[in-house]
């Protein structure tokens, strides 16, 4: 049961994918609740999610 | 009058010039949109003198690019303007950031309240230095997505590349920034300078 359970769960590396993927396109159902439930345990990667939000905005404010 | 005002426009046609080149990668077609952007500045009513003319200009051309791009890719092409990607579209260079496990090999850092830099030149300085420091190619689709606003899927049919071609050279490039970002900047001595 555990077992299954750690199977879904996301490694760091795939969720940095993932995050920026978010930016690109519109995640699934089950990429969100994955995301959510590793982000939930993770500082590094909540930290990346925030970094990558970020980037965007940064970039928006970005003039050649 | 207008003639004060077309000659301050002139003093950016160099800069916007670059950009254009940057994007488009055609001579031709660069000088096409700058001088579209040119006229349409001359002609419009638009400056308000709220951001700086060179801003407003290339919020102007940035448009034009856009035009432009979509013009072309109804167009047949026999060239793809694409060029060396296989270099660029190799992900595992990135491994190095993560152990075995798949965890962080070193955990990205605390940029405490990062909104503030966005008010500061010099962290665009620092940008600028990161958007250079990437490949040529990845630079170019990450500014078509980020400062351009392109759709997914018109980068992919303008470059002739797939989605997921697409999604590794995002990934690239904001894996790249945000470790450059957070080096010379967030953790550097540059944002704390007076």
């Amino acid at each position: 049961m555990i077992h299954r359970a750690l199977g879904h769960l996301l490694r760091c590396k795939d969720v940095s994918r993932l995050v920026s993927q978010r930016e690109d396109r519109p995640l699934t159902r089950w990429e969100r609740w994955r995301l959510r439930m590793h982000l939930a345990l993770c500082d590094g990667c909540t930290r990346f999610d925030a970094q990558v939000r970020f980037l965007r905005r940064a970039m928006r404010h970005y003039r050649a | 009058m207008a003639e004060d005002f077309a000659r301050q426009i002139e003093t950016h046609r160099g800069y916007l010039l670059r950009v254009a080149q940057l994007q488009l990668r055609d001579r031709d077609a660069a000088e096409d949109v700058v001088q579209d952007t040119m006229l349409a500045a001359l002609s419009g009513s638009g400056f308000a003198g709220k951001s700086s003319l060179k801003t407003w200009l290339t919020g102007i051309l940035k448009h034009k690019i856009v035009d432009a791009i979509r013009r072309r890719q109804r167009e047949p092409r026999v060239v793809a303007t694409f060029g060396d990607l296989d270099s660029e579209l190799d992900i595992e260079d990135f491994d190095g950031l993560f152990k075995d496990n798949g965890a962080w090999e070193s955990k990205p850092a605390d940029w405490g309240d990062p909104e503030e830099s966005l008010g500061r030149r010099e962290f665009f300085d620092i940008m600028d230095f990161c958007l250079e420091k990437l490949p040529p190619n990845t630079a170019r689709v990450f500014m078509m997505r980020e400062v351009m606003e392109l759709e997914s899927d018109e980068i992919c049919a303008e470059l002739a590349i797939t989605s997921n071609n697409l999604w590794v050279i995002l990934y690239r490039a904001r894996m790249s920034l945000r470790e450059c970002l957070e080096k010379n900047w967030f953790e550097g001595a540059g944002r704390h300078a007076p």
